[in-house]
């Protein structure tokens, strides 16, 4: 078993009254394919926010490394090798595909390496017939890859993927599957995906959270947790017994 | 008549150049921290002061200063940034308006307190005369700071393009959040979007004082006048700023020649809340 590459533990997040994390506790290892799952409202955008700083957490800590990066600001977080995409693609409108991918890529490199690495990117992403055109035009396919392809020329080690299937219809899907899949075992890059298309999640991931109302029900492989009551009982309610 | 109309049209649409040098500054503020700088004619104000000072003191020609006077208003546009703006970016909307109108206040009455009431104006300038062509004159001093103004704008756009910072700050002012995702620190790039919008005033101040006198209560016309021209062209169109730019100055000129010299500010307000009534967005706004 590698080791771990992030450590959440206690995380506690409050919105007035609403504890939309409560000590959620969780390590991702390095290399692998991770998924938090959940019923709608159950956290894990939060959960997100909170270990990427967008936002800051009322109590517990984030290691990424063995390094505390609790309440660090994203642009720091971000040199340090954690990135995400957001649910809804949050494209740059008015930037074409290529400079949208530079922005990113702009952190570690520059001139013909940086050239060389959006051209890189452009095609892992299947984004290369795409680059002038500008995002403001792109439909929510592309803008999903988009978003991937720019988080990716960051160079990140651990990217964070929030909804990233959302939307998409079958074809779509098996394509964004793919790149993930080489991502994570060309690039050797770990994912952690935040995800309601179970067919993905089921597919991709080696090991699964299931978050309710801010706090973790199961752990496990992706067949313990088909088979696990507690998530069961959180996706399709108590069984009634008569 | 027809002449007379002419004539007032190209000195408008040369001066106009200049607001939209002025509203490029105001825009790059706006645009990318969302933040309502009413100080911002003040510091066309102080520009123009300080070129007046260099002027007096150096000998230097008003159209040389802003090799002094920007990186100057850099400088300031830094300080006020980080001492005063920073603080108040997650406030109320109300605290921000409070302390940039508080800015705007302090800088008057500091140059009131410096330079007195009364209006100075540099002697002369280097680029003298007028050039014919046909019945019109244009006066050779309007004619190039009417080109140095495209120029700075075009250098900007320039910046803003093909940059690594220009497209950051693009990049922040699309969607903060996503581009601090990607690197991007939102303080180093508000703090330059502030400088450099402050920056550009300087531009715009040595070329008003090649033609024009400058009072402590100037910051006003100029801080409303860049509204308008902003308001007119929308956020984030570069070519749509300059071409609001020369229609507000060309209205004002047109409206003060035809109507009344005293009508010089209702026309552009006109302008102002015709383009807000009709147009929201702008004339070529994205957002």
């Amino acid at each position: 078993m590698s080791a771990p590459i992030l450590q959440v533990s206690q995380l506690t997040k409050r919105f007035g009254n609403l504890v939309a994390l409560n000590g959620v506790s969780l390590e991702i290892r390095e290399g692998e394919i991770f998924s938090i799952i959940g019923p709608n409202g159950a956290g894990k955008t939060t959960l997100f926010f909170n270990i990427i700083g967008l936002q800051k957490p009322d109590a517990g800590r984030v290691l990424f490394k063995g390094t505390d990066i609790t309440g660090k600001s994203p642009h720091k977080i971000c040199h340090l090798g954690i990135t995400c995409t957001f649910q809804v693609p949050r494209a740059f409108a008015n930037m074409t595909v290529e400079e949208t991918v530079r922005v990113g890529a702009y952190k570690r490199y520059q001139g013909r390496e940086m050239s060389q690495k959006v051209d890189e990117v452009l095609r892992i992403c299947e984004l290369e017939e795409y680059r002038h055109q500008r995002c403001s035009d792109m439909g929510l396919a592309h803008l999903r890859r988009v978003e991937l392809a720019r988080a990716l020329a960051t160079e990140p080690v651990l990217l964070l993927l929030d909804e990233s299937g959302a939307g998409l219809n079958p074809s779509e899907l098996t394509g964004l599957m793919d790149i993930l899949h080489r991502l994570n075992e060309e690039m050797h890059i770990t994912l952690c995906i935040v995800e309601h298309v179970m067919q993905m999640v089921m597919s991709l991931a080696q090991r699964i959270v299931v978050l309710d109302h801010g706090e973790i029900i199961a752990e496990g492989s992706p067949q313990e947790i088909s088979t696990h009551p507690r998530v069961i009982e959180a996706y399709l309610g108590k069984r009634v017994v008569c | 008549m027809t002449e007379t109309f002419l004539q007032n049209l190209i000195n408008g649409a040369l001066t106009g150049c200049i607001y939209a040098l002025i509203a490029l500054g105001l825009s790059l503020i706006f645009g990318v921290m969302n933040v309502v700088n009413f100080a911002h004619g003040d510091f066309v104000m102080l520009s123009m002061y300080l070129t007046f000072w260099i002027g007096v003191w150096a000998g230097m020609d008003a159209f040389i200063t802003p090799l002094i006077t920007f990186p100057a208003l850099f400088l300031i546009g830094l300080l006020a940034y980080n001492a005063l703006i920073d603080r108040t970016l997650r406030q109320k909307y109300v605290t921000q308006i409070a302390v940039t109108v508080g800015l705007m206040t302090f800088l008057r009455a500091l140059a009131q307190l410096i330079w007195k009431a009364q209006p100075r104006a540099l002697p002369y300038s280097l680029i003298q005369g007028s050039i014919q062509i046909g019945p019109y004159t244009i006066l050779a001093s309007r004619l190039v700071s009417a080109v140095v103004s495209v120029l700075a704008i075009a250098g900007v756009y320039l910046f803003l393009s093909r940059t690594w910072a220009g497209r950051a700050i693009r990049a922040a002012s699309d969607d903060l959040d996503a581009a601090s995702l990607l690197g991007i620190p939102y303080r180093q790039t508000y703090a330059l979007a502030f400088g450099l919008g402050s920056a550009l005033t300087a531009i715009a101040g040595g070329l008003l004082m090649t033609f024009q006198q400058v009072d402590p209560t100037m910051g006003v016309r100029f801080g409303l006048l860049s509204w308008c021209v902003l308001a007119m062209a929308g956020l984030g169109s570069i070519p749509g700023l300059l071409i609001s730019g020369i229609i507000v100055g060309a209205a004002e000129a047109i409206g003060m020649s035809f109507w009344d010299p005293r009508a010089r500010s209702l026309i552009v307000y006109l302008l102002f809340i015709l383009v807000l009534w009709l147009r929201p967005r702008g004339l070529f706004g994205r957002k």
